[in-house]
C-alpha cells in the first residue's frame, strides 16, 4: 500500500492513497482480480460446452452417411433375410429352454436318474434338431449374400479412404501424387445386380423353409406335464406368427430400392432409439444409445433405492434424535465416505462386494429372492450397491440441511400438542422439508449418473439391454453405462471417426441429463424456500 | 399452607382430569367451600438450571383453577422458563434440570421420570411468542392434535374445527378458506389460529408465552378479548412484557426478578398497592 498523506492535524478528511498499477487504483485491482476469477470459470465452462458440441455435432452427418452406405452396399437387403434367420434362432433358444424345463421336471418331479431323463428326452431332441436344421436353405443364402455385400462395402470404404488421401495431398500441394491416386466410383447398380438377382432363389428357399417348418411342427412331441404343454402350445403359436411374417419379408425384398434416400431424422433416431451399440463390426456398426441409457438408469435406480432410505434416514436421526456426541461422531463419518476415491470403491466392489453378494445369492434359503442364485459377479446389483455408497453422503448432507431449515417452532408446537417424537418427525418435520429432501435425492441421482469408475469396474460391461422379462431378477444382469462406455472406448478410437463422435454425443446426452436433474433440484429448492415463508 | 392445599388437591383427583369431562374436577367433593380458590398448579421451592447456570431460585407459587395468572418481569428473569416447566417443554433443551423442589398439577408431580409427558402436554396446551402455525391448511392445523390422538371421524373433526375457531374468534374470518395454508393468514390471525389449535384438544391449562409481543395493537386487543372469553373454560398462565396487558387480563400477577419470585398477589394489589419496593419500581416503569 502506498503511504497516504502524512498525518496532518489540520486535515480532517483523509486522502486516498496515490497507488496506481497500470493506471488502476487498488480498489480497481481487487475488482479485476476477483472478477477475473469468476470470468475464467465461465469461459472454461463455455469452452467445454463448445468443444463438446463441436466434436459431437459431426456425428449425425457421419451417421447418415453410415446408414447410406448400409443401404447402397445392400447390407440392408441382406439384413431383411438375416432377421428372419435370427428370429428362428430365438425360437430355437425357446426350445432349448423348454428342454431344460423338461429335464428338471424329469429329475425332480419324477425322480428319474440323469441317464433316464436324457433318454426320455430323445424324441424331443430329435424334434429340436430337425427344427434347428429347417432353416438351412435360408442360412446358406444369407452367408453367400453376406460375403458379396461385405465386399462391396469394403471397396466403397477403400474408395472413400483414397478420396481423403487425395484431398490431403492436394492440401499440401503435392498435385502430381494426388493425380496418381486412382479413384473409380463404385457403380452400385451393377454391383447390386447379382445380389438382387437372388430374389427368386430366396423365394424358393423361403418356401422350402416354410414347408420344412410346417412338417417339423406337425410332429411336435407331447409334453409330460400340463405346464410344459402350455409352453409347447405357446411355441406353436409363436411359430405360426413367425411364419405369417414371411410374406412381409418377401415384400420388403421386392420393394427394396438401394437409392432411396436416408431421411435426416433417421440419423438422430437411430442413435437415440437404437437398440444396438455395435462397433468395429465386420458387418455394420450401430450406434444406438438405448442399451447404455438403460444400463445407466438401472444402476442409478438400484443405487437410489438403497441410498435414499440410508441417506434420509441417517439425516433424520442426526438432525432430530441423536445426542450432540453422536452427531459429532456420525456426521464426519458419513461425510468421509465421499473422500474415498471411486476407483478404490470399484476395486473393493470387484474384490469384496461382488464376491460376497454372489456367495450370498448362492445360500440355499435365500433362493426365493428374485434373481438368486446368480453367477455373474459384476452386475447391476453390485454396481448399484457401490454407487449407493457414493450417493449417501450427498443425500445425507443436503437432506440434513433441509431438515435443519425447518423452524424449531414447528417442532415445539407439535410437541406442545402432545405429539411423540416419531409423530413430529413424520407429520411435521419431513413434510416441511420434503422439497429439500427431494432435491437432495435428485442431486444424489446426478452424482450417481455421472459416476464413471465404479460402473466401469463393477457393472459387468455387457453392451445389451438387460432382459426385463426376468422381472426383478433383471438387477443381477450385467450392463454397460453411458459413462463407462466413454471411459472405456475413448482411448482406442480414431480421432474424428464416427465412433469417436458417437462417444461425444453420448457425453452430450449425459451433460443434458445432469443439467436437467440439477435444474429440477434447484427449482424445487427455490419453491421450498418460498413456501416456508 | 402448602401441605394443606396439596391434601385438598390430592384427595379428589389423583389423576389428571380427562379432557372430555371438563367439569368433573371443579365439582369434586371435599374440595372446600370456595372452588374459586382451588389450587391447580403447586410450585414448591423450585431451583432450575440450564447446565451450570441457575435460572430459577427457590420459586414457590400456587396457580388457581379457572383464573388468569400473569408472569411479569424484565427479560431473562425466568418467567418463560417457569412457564415451560409446566408442560416440560424444557425437556427439549439439553442440559436443563430441576435441581430441587417440585411442580405438581392436581397433586401429580409432573417431573417424576414415570410421568407420561405426551399425556401431560395434551392437558397443558401452549401458545408461543412467535405464531407458529404448521405449513399446512388451517383445517389441518386445528385437527393435528386430535389426529395424533387417533380421532379420524370426519364429522367430529369438522365439529371441533368450527368450535375451536369460534372459540378463538377466528371462525368468521376463515370459514371460507379452511383448506388454504395457515401461513397465508395475518400475524394476529396466525396467533389466534395457534390458540384455536391449542384449545382443539381441550386442555385444562393454556400456557401463553408472550402471545402478543409480535402483534400490532389491534391484533393484541383481539387476543386479549379472547383471553377474557377463554378464562371461563381454561386456566390460563400468561407471560407478558406488557404491564398494561397483565393489568387488563389477569386475576393474579407474579413479578419475577433475576430468577426469583419477588411478589405474587391479586393483580389489583400488585399494580395499586405493591408490597415490595422492587415491584413498585418495576410496575411504575422505573426499571425493566
Amino acid at each position: 500500500m502506498a503511504s497516504s498523506a502524512p498525518a496532518d492535524d489540520r486535515h480532517f478528511i483523509a486522502y486516498k492513497g496515490s497507488f496506481r498499477l497500470f493506471g488502476l487504483t487498488l480498489d480497481d485491482c481487487i475488482r479485476v482480480f476477483f472478477g477475473g476469477n469468476a470470468v475464467v470459470s465461465i469461459i472454461v465452462l463455455a469452452l467445454i460446452t463448445y468443444f463438446l458440441f463441436r466434436e459431437g455435432s459431426g456425428f449425425f452427418g457421419q451417421n447418415r452417411d453410415n446408414l447410406t452406405v448400409y443401404r447402397h452396399a445392400g447390407l440392408e437387403y441382406v439384413d431383411f433375410i438375416r432377421t428372419q434367420q435370427d428370429d428362428h434362432a430365438a425360437l430355437t433358444r425357446y426350445l432349448s429352454d423348454l428342454r431344460v424345463r423338461q429335464f428338471n421336471y424329469s429329475t425332480t418331479d419324477k425322480r428319474l436318474s440323469l441317464a433316464a431323463a436324457n433318454a426320455a428326452l430323445a424324441g424331443f431332441d430329435d424334434f429340436a434338431g430337425q427344427y434347428g436344421d429347417s432353416v438351412e436353405p435360408i442360412r446358406t443364402l444369407v452367408s453367400d449374400l453376406t460375403e458379396q455385400t461385405t465386399a462391396i462395402k469394403e471397396r466403397f470404404t477403400v474408395m472413400e479412404d483414397k478420396k481423403v488421401e487425395r484431398t490431403q495431398l492436394l492440401a499440401v500441394g503435392k498435385e502430381a501424387e494426388a493425380a496418381a491416386v486412382r479413384i473409380v466410383p463404385i457403380d452400385f447398380v451393377a454391383e447390386l445386380k447379382p445380389i438382387l438377382g437372388t430374389l427368386p432363389a430366396y423365394r424358393e428357399a423361403s418356401a422350402d423353409f416354410a414347408k420344412r417348418l410346417t412338417a417339423v411342427l406337425a410332429e411336435a412331441p407331447a409334453m409330460p406335464a400340463p405346464e410344459l404343454q402350455t409352453r409347447m402350445d405357446r411355441f406353436q403359436q409363436l411359430n405360426a406368427e413367425y411364419m405369417a411374417g414371411f410374406p412381409a419379408v418377401t415384400r420388403n425384398l421386392e420393394t427394396w430400392d438401394y437409392n432411396k434416400p436416408v431421411p435426416v431424422t433417421q440419423a438422430f433416431s437411430s442413435f437415440l432409439f437404437g437398440r444396438q451399440w455395435l462397433t468395429a463390426s465386420f458387418w455394420q456398426d450401430w450406434y444406438g444409445v438405448i442399451p447404455l441409457v438403460v444400463g445407466s438408469v438401472m444402476v442409478s435406480l438400484v443405487a437410489l433405492i438403497i441410498a435414499v432410505p440410508l441417506g434420509v434416514g441417517s439425516a433424520i436421526y442426526i438432525n432430530q434424535i441423536a445426542s450432540p456426541l453422536e452427531q459429532k461422531f456420525i456426521k464426519p463419518c458419513i461425510e468421509f465416505i465421499s473422500a474415498i476415491p471411486s476407483v478404490v470403491l470399484g476395486f473393493f466392489g470387484i474384490a469384496v462386494l461382488g464376491q460376497a453378494l454372489r456367495a450370498l445369492s448362492q445360500v440355499a434359503w435365500l433362493s426365493w429372492v428374485p434373481g438368486f442364485p446368480y453367477s455373474e459377479r459384476l452386475n447391476i446389483l453390485t454396481a448399484g450397491c457401490l454407487l449407493a455408497l457414493i450417493a449417501v453422503p450427498t443425500i445425507f448432507t443436503l437432506a440434513e440441511d433441509a431438515l435443519n431449515n425447518v423452524p424449531r417452532a414447528f417442532k415445539e408446537a407439535s410437541f406442545a400438542l402432545g405429539a411423540t417424537r416419531l409423530q413430529t418427525i413424520i407429520r411435521i418435520i419431513v413434510p416441511a422439508s420434503l422439497s429439500g429432501i427431494i432435491s437432495a435425492v435428485l442431486l444424489g441421482l446426478g452424482r450417481v449418473i455421472g459416476e464413471t469408475m465404479v460402473v466401469l469396474l463393477c457393472a459387468g460391461n455387457r453392451i445389451a439391454i438387460p432382459d426385463f422379462t426376468a422381472g426383478l431378477a433383471v438387477i443381477t444382469q450385467p450392463v454397460h453405462t453411458m459413462t463407462g462406455i466413454i471411459a472405456q472406448e475413448m482411448g482406442e478410437v480414431v480421432h474424428g471417426s464416427i465412433h469417436y463422435r458417437a462417444l461425444f454425443v453420448v457425453g452430450m446426452l449425459l451433460f443434458f441429463l445432469s443439467l436437467a436433474i440439477n435444474y429440477a433440484a434447484q427449482r424445487i429448492v427455490r419453491r421450498y424456500r418460498i413456501s416456508i415463508g | 399452607m402448602v401441605a394443606a392445599s396439596l391434601m385438598d388437591t390430592l384427595a379428589p383427583a389423583p389423576t389428571l382430569r380427562p379432557p372430555s369431562a371438563p367439569a368433573a374436577a371443579s365439582s369434586a367433593p371435599g374440595s372446600g367451600p370456595a372452588p374459586a380458590a382451588e389450587t391447580l398448579i403447586e410450585i414448591d421451592h423450585v431451583d432450575f438450571f440450564y447446565g451450570a447456570v441457575q435460572a430459577l431460585h427457590d420459586i414457590s407459587l400456587s396457580i388457581q383453577d379457572k383464573k388468569v395468572t400473569a408472569f411479569i418481569g424484565p427479560s431473562g428473569c425466568g418467567k418463560s422458563t417457569l412457564l415451560r416447566c409446566f408442560n416440560r417443554m424444557n425437556d427439549l433443551i439439553d442440559g436443563t434440570r430441576i435441581a430441587k423442589g417440585s411442580i405438581k398439577i392436581r397433586g401429580i408431580d409432573i417431573h417424576r421420570p414415570d410421568v407420561d409427558v405426551i399425556e401431560l402436554r395434551k392437558r397443558v396446551g401452549m401458545v408461543f411468542q412467535k405464531s407458529n402455525p404448521f405449513p399446512k391448511s388451517i383445517y389441518e392445523n386445528i385437527t393435528y392434535g386430535l389426529k395424533l390422538q387417533g380421532v379420524s371421524n370426519k364429522a367430529r373433526l369438522d365439529e371441533v374445527v368450527e368450535k375451536s375457531l369460534r372459540g378463538a374468534a377466528l371462525w368468521e374470518e376463515v370459514k371460507d378458506r379452511l383448506h388454504t395454508s395457515g401461513l397465508g393468514l395475518s400475524g394476529g390471525q396466525q396467533q389466534r389460529l395457534c390458540i384455536a389449535r391449542a384449545i382443539a384438544v381441550e386442555p385444562e391449562i393454556i400456557l401463553m408465552d408472550e402471545p402478543c409481543s409480535a402483534l400490532d395493537p389491534v391484533a393484541t386487543a383481539k387476543v386479549e378479548e379472547l383471553i377474557q372469553t377463554l378464562r371461563t373454560r381454561f386456566t390460563i398462565v400468561i407471560v407478558t412484557h406488557n404491564m398494561q396487558q397483565a393489568a387488563r387480563c389477569s386475576d393474579k400477577t407474579a413479578f419475577f426478578y433475576m430468577g426469583k419470585l419477588i411478589e405474587y398477589a391479586d393483580t389489583r394489589n400488585i399494580f395499586m398497592n405493591p408490597a415490595n419496593p422492587q415491584t413498585e419500581a418495576y410496575v411504575s416503569g422505573r426499571f425493566g
